[in-house]
């Protein structure tokens, strides 16, 4: 007996210090998305620092982290966040504070890190990791002859009779739903923002997106993972859906199914990493979070998945690295959400006006889902 | 004879009585000692997890503690027009105090749940309060921004005054308190919860009844099968209750869906049309068919172990008393069978009033529940003191229902086994 509890306790003493005195955890999104990253940047980091890196999965929001803190004990180190979290966590005090340009590395040609990166972060304690969109998809093969190529035509439910896939909540549904009944987005979608911040604006996107999912042809089914989208076109439970770019990507290229991409009106969005501050390693995670938002570390997501790398100096990289993806045969700039054919329509996706009017809106979307 | 020599003394010359008393207070003692652990489990893991939530729900000293010099100066405010200077000045005072110790951002997030637009404007405050010049700050910090200058986003700071408040309460059936001190309804579009949870309500109900209708003829069954068949019965409603909650939600996903395996038989056999498959998920009756089916073995076992109680040679009775076989049923069997009835439904009632995970994954918006409103609190919104009187709210709920229970039925009467 009193062996037996020895050699429990030396084994509990190793698990402890295997599990959270040494690596670094990060909490992301999971599916393809993680499998991007950890392959992308994660292990090159773990392998150059010599600080071993875990992935777990968890569905956005910052309830667990929270949750985690209030009881004394947080698991976490670095987690990928939507921009809005960033804000509502540095706001709350979950996250560390960074001194951008001494806690991220310059580009190789010197560029200063806050200048290598595309715009200024929301909140003091995000760094940028990928540029990824809201578009629409269809099955190629079910859709019939005619097909699909604007914003509005996801609206059209008498040449495309069925039901559309949407997002369980309002983000970006009602930018699209403004953008489809004819208020242009102008640049970056500054006028659609303008619109929803006024009453009428914003009754006229929920009306729209009331009268498609109460629409006899149309319905809309809801989907909150991002792996649902492209299951749901599969199985043909959707005529179109909207989704994350690099779901579809990952569908059509990686798993060669039928599925194509509608980028007019895009929702171009930014992903976030943080620091968990009170982390259970917040000094290795500080050095993995550098190394993996270097230029080479973002980059090499980019091999992986369709979403654009938020340094200038990591695209020259993929530019003269063509053909970037993993298959050796597809090129990937032209599948990014930042590329020139890509953004001929886009809508700049507003945290702070989410910040600001989530939970109001969010009470009128819900309220209008209940009714359907 | 004094009274002193009528006492029955121990051996010791201790009196009889204090002796037997001493002795019985260890054994309570003792008992306590076995029950403790239990005691001090139950308090820790249930009790003040409960207490902690209502505590939650009600605590608001974070804006009181956060804004004292402004709700000072606001006592004399009469919420009509925009509050005077000292208002301002005292809430700029307050403002400095809190950015110096980060914990601006904290504010903002919970003004922002009493009305919304508050982030970003507090952000803007911080930003350009740094180059105030000193006096006239009410010029100053509307000129921040127009919503400074807005009296409802004042009112909105002074609805926040009390220490401790029922808002959550009133806001979780979808009403405020105005100015007035008078209890209203919120903007009709935004009416939300009190739909939530009549549906809730009615969801459970149903459920309940189904159960009830589909778990009744099979505990019968169950109870009146010779050995042989009975176990081979009661495995198949015991397996599925021992197969995980997702995996038995995934499966009807898999059987529901328009593409899926109940709609592809019946194209099949000719009894829809392909192009008009029948919605059986996402909506209303994803969450009646999924629910039912899950909450099935809760209805059966109890019902099965009243039925077994029950003895044959009375059915007989009352047959050989001339009574029709319904007769019998409905005068004799029925009414022995409602203690497991009433376990079973309340067993049933209560778990579905407060299920999350199956109408989240096939109710779509039409079948979601009021616990899936209080995840989204949770998880999104992190208005945990609301999601906290939302769960108190559904926790009182499950009281009332077993108090009108034990009003009409008698609690006494239940009966697992």
């Amino acid at each position: 007996m009193r062996k037996l509890s020895k050699l429990l306790l030396t084994l509990v003493f190793a698990l402890s210090i295997s599990s959270t005195s040494y690596a670094v955890t990060v909490a992301s999104w999971g599916g393809a998305y993680t499998e991007s990253q950890k392959l992308g940047y994660g292990d090159p980091t773990a392998k150059k620092l010599g600080i071993p890196i875990n992935w777990v999965d968890y569905s956005g929001g910052l309830s667990e982290v929270k949750a985690q803190k209030a009881a004394g004990k947080i698991t976490w180190d670095i987690m990928d966040v939507f921009a809005m979290d960033t804000i509502n966590g540095c706001d709350e005090g979950l996250f560390v504070k960074f001194n951008f340009d001494k806690d991220f590395p310059a580009a190789p040609d010197g560029t200063k890190a806050s200048k290598d990166f595309f715009t200024s972060m929301p909140s003091d304690c995000a760094v940028g990791n990928i540029l990824y969109s809201w578009t629409y998809a269809y099955h190629d093969a079910k859709i019939g002859s005619k097909k699909p190529k604007t914003i509005k035509d996801f609206f059209d439910t008498k040449t495309w009779p069925g039901k559309r896939g949407v997002y369980k909540s309002a983000m970006h549904n009602l930018e699209m739903a403004l953008a489809a009944s004819g208020t242009k987005p102008g640049k970056g979608g500054k006028k659609i923002y303008k619109q929803l911040s006024k009453e009428k604006g914003l009754k006229k996107a929920m009306d729209k997106m009331e009268a498609l999912c109460k629409d006899p042809n149309g319905g809309c089914v809801f989907w909150s993972a991002g792996a649902k989208p492209p299951e749901l076109l599969m199985q043909g439970e959707v005529v179109m859906a909207t989704g994350w770019n690099g779901r579809f990507f990952n569908a059509e290229v990686g798993e060669g199914a039928p599925l194509k991409q509608v980028w007019d009106a895009q929702g171009l969005d930014y992903q976030y990493m943080v620091v968990v501050k009170g982390g259970p390693n917040e000094s290795d995670a500080m050095k993995a979070i550098a190394e993996m938002t270097s230029t080479e570390g973002l980059a090499g997501s980019a091999k992986y998945i369709a979403y654009a790398p938020w340094r200038k100096s990591s695209l020259k990289i993929i530019e003269a690295g063509e053909p970037w993806y993993k298959d050796g045969k597809t090129n990937m700039m032209t599948q990014m959400p930042t590329h020139p054919n890509n953004t001929k329509s886009y809508i700049l996706i507003d945290a702070l006006f989410w910040a600001d009017n989530g939970t109001e809106i969010g009470e009128k979307w819900e309220a209008m889902k209940s009714g359907l | 004879m004094s009274s002193e020599t009528q006492k029955i003394l121990t051996t010791d010359g201790i009196p009889l009585e204090v002796s037997l008393k001493k002795v019985e207070r260890r054994n309570k003692f003792k008992a306590f000692l076995l029950v403790a652990p239990l005691l001090f489990f139950l308090l820790i893991v249930y009790i003040s997890p409960i207490f902690g939530m209502l505590f939650n729900s009600v605590d608001d000293r974070m804006v009181t503690n956060a804004l004292p010099k402004t709700y000072i100066a606001m006592e004399k405010w009469d919420g009509k027009e925009l509050p005077s200077e000292e208002v301002f000045e005292a809430f700029y005072i307050d403002f400095q105090k809190l950015m110096d110790e980060e914990r601006d951002g904290k504010l903002s997030t919970q003004l922002n749940y009493t009305k919304n637009g508050f982030k970003s404007i507090i952000k803007k405050l911080r930003r350009k309060s740094k180059s105030f010049e000193e006096g006239n700050y009410k010029e100053q910090i509307m000129s921040v921004h127009e919503r400074w200058a807005d009296v409802e986003y004042w009112r909105a700071i002074q609805r926040r005054a009390p220490a401790y408040s029922y808002s959550k309460y009133l806001k979780g059936v979808d009403m405020y308190e105005n100015e007035d001190g008078k209890f209203v309804q919120v903007e009709e579009d935004r009416r939300i919860y009190k739909k939530l949870w009549v549906r809730t309500l009615k969801i459970a109900f149903y459920v309940t009844l189904f159960c009830f209708l589909m778990a009744y003829p099979i505990a019968h069954l169950l109870a009146t099968l010779p050995m042989k068949y009975s176990n081979l019965l009661m495995i198949c409603v015991l397996l599925p209750f021992w197969t995980s909650l997702l995996v038995r939600t995934a499966s009807w996903m898999i059987l529901l869906q328009q593409q899926g395996v109940v709609n592809d038989f019946l194209v099949w056999i000719g009894f829809v049309a392909d192009d008009k498959r029948l919605e059986m998920m996402y909506n209303e009756t994803g969450t009646y068919i999924a629910m039912t089916q899950i909450l099935l073995p809760f209805m059966v076992l109890p019902l099965y172990s009243v039925m077994k109680t029950i003895s044959p040679s009375l059915v007989r009775a009352g047959k050989s008393l001339g009574g029709t076989p319904f007769i019998t049923f409905w005068k004799v069997y029925f009414p022995l069978t409602i203690p497991g009835i009433g376990a079973g439904s309340l067993l049933v009632f209560i778990l579905a009033i407060g299920y999350y995970i199956t109408p989240e994954l096939v109710g779509g918006a039409s079948g979601t529940l009021i616990s899936n409103q209080i995840a989204y609190h949770m998880k999104y919104t992190l208005d945990w003191s609301f999601a906290s009187a939302m769960g108190l709210m559904l926790l009182v709920g499950v009281l009332a229902v077993y108090w009108v229970y034990n009003k009409l039925v008698g609690i006494d009467n239940i009966k697992l086994g």
